[in-house]
């Protein structure tokens, strides 16, 4: 299996749900023809250096795969009838990898989100497990004082 | 006239028309963290003219082997407009 990079420059004034159903076609037809998507990368819209279409801003995608080089054709051949996609360039990675490690690529790909999402919250659970602390240390103090004051 | 013309081509060679010339390092072989890609068109910018032409190595002092790479990437960035074919880098 070869391991592919394609980046693709989509229309910036299309509206979310073409936008969204061109990215889910994309992503299905990597799916349909046996290749393995390891990344989908979406940097936004960013300004282009020189005119294409006339149009000065697109919405540019980087999405990594495996596959063949059928799956390439496939893919390029619906992004040029494509009228919402301005330009796209394939990049040949690297020649052999297998399935296990592309899947492994995602697998890790998932961890590291995982694990930055977890950190993100442990960063706001301290602050929260500070507030009840005080509170019951308040709470002690008053039972203590009533307790003297009953002796 | 003849002295004249050898220091004009002297000139025009960048003033490199010496015995000694500093010895340039590759910023590449030296740190191996860089990496040449074509999605980073801010690194890239260092290394094209503010016309967007490609620097020549012997100014620049990368190895063989980097501006080789630099060139492939500089060249893909244009394809996919990080980097403009004629005129200023937006970055």
């Amino acid at each position: 299996m070869r391991k592919y990079e394609t980046v693709f420059i989509a229309d910036p004034d299309l509206q979310d749900k073409v936008r969204i159903d061109l990215y889910e076609k994309a992503r299905n037809i990597i799916n349909k023809e046996g290749g393995i998507l390891t990344g989908f990368d979406e940097w936004g819209n960013k300004k282009l250096a020189y005119e294409i279409k006339k149009k000065l801003r697109g919405n540019y995608v980087c999405i990594t795969y495996g596959g063949s080089g059928s799956l390439v054709k496939e893919l390029e051949r619906n992004f040029r009838l494509n009228d919402g996609v301005l330009k796209f360039m394939t990049i040949l990675l690297s020649d052999d990898v297998t399935a296990e490690q592309l899947e492994k690529e995602v697998q890790d790909a998932q961890d590291a989100q995982d694990e930055s999402k977890k950190a993100a919250e442990t960063v706001k659970e301290p602050v929260k497990a500070d507030k009840p602390e005080e509170e019951t240390s308040v709470e002690a103090e008053k039972v203590e004082e009533t307790e003297v004051k009953t002796e | 006239m003849y002295n004249n013309n050898r220091t004009q081509q002297g000139q025009q060679g960048g003033g490199k028309n010496r015995f000694y010339q500093r010895r340039k390092i590759c910023r590449f072989c030296v740190d191996k963290d860089l990496n040449i890609d074509y999605k980073t068109p801010k690194a890239l910018r260092q290394f094209i003219t503010e016309r967007g032409k490609i620097i020549p190595r012997r100014i620049t002092g990368t190895c063989a082997k980097h501006q080789r790479q630099l060139t492939v990437a500089v060249k893909q960035s244009r394809q996919i407009a990080l980097l403009p074919f004629v005129g200023r880098p937006m970055y």
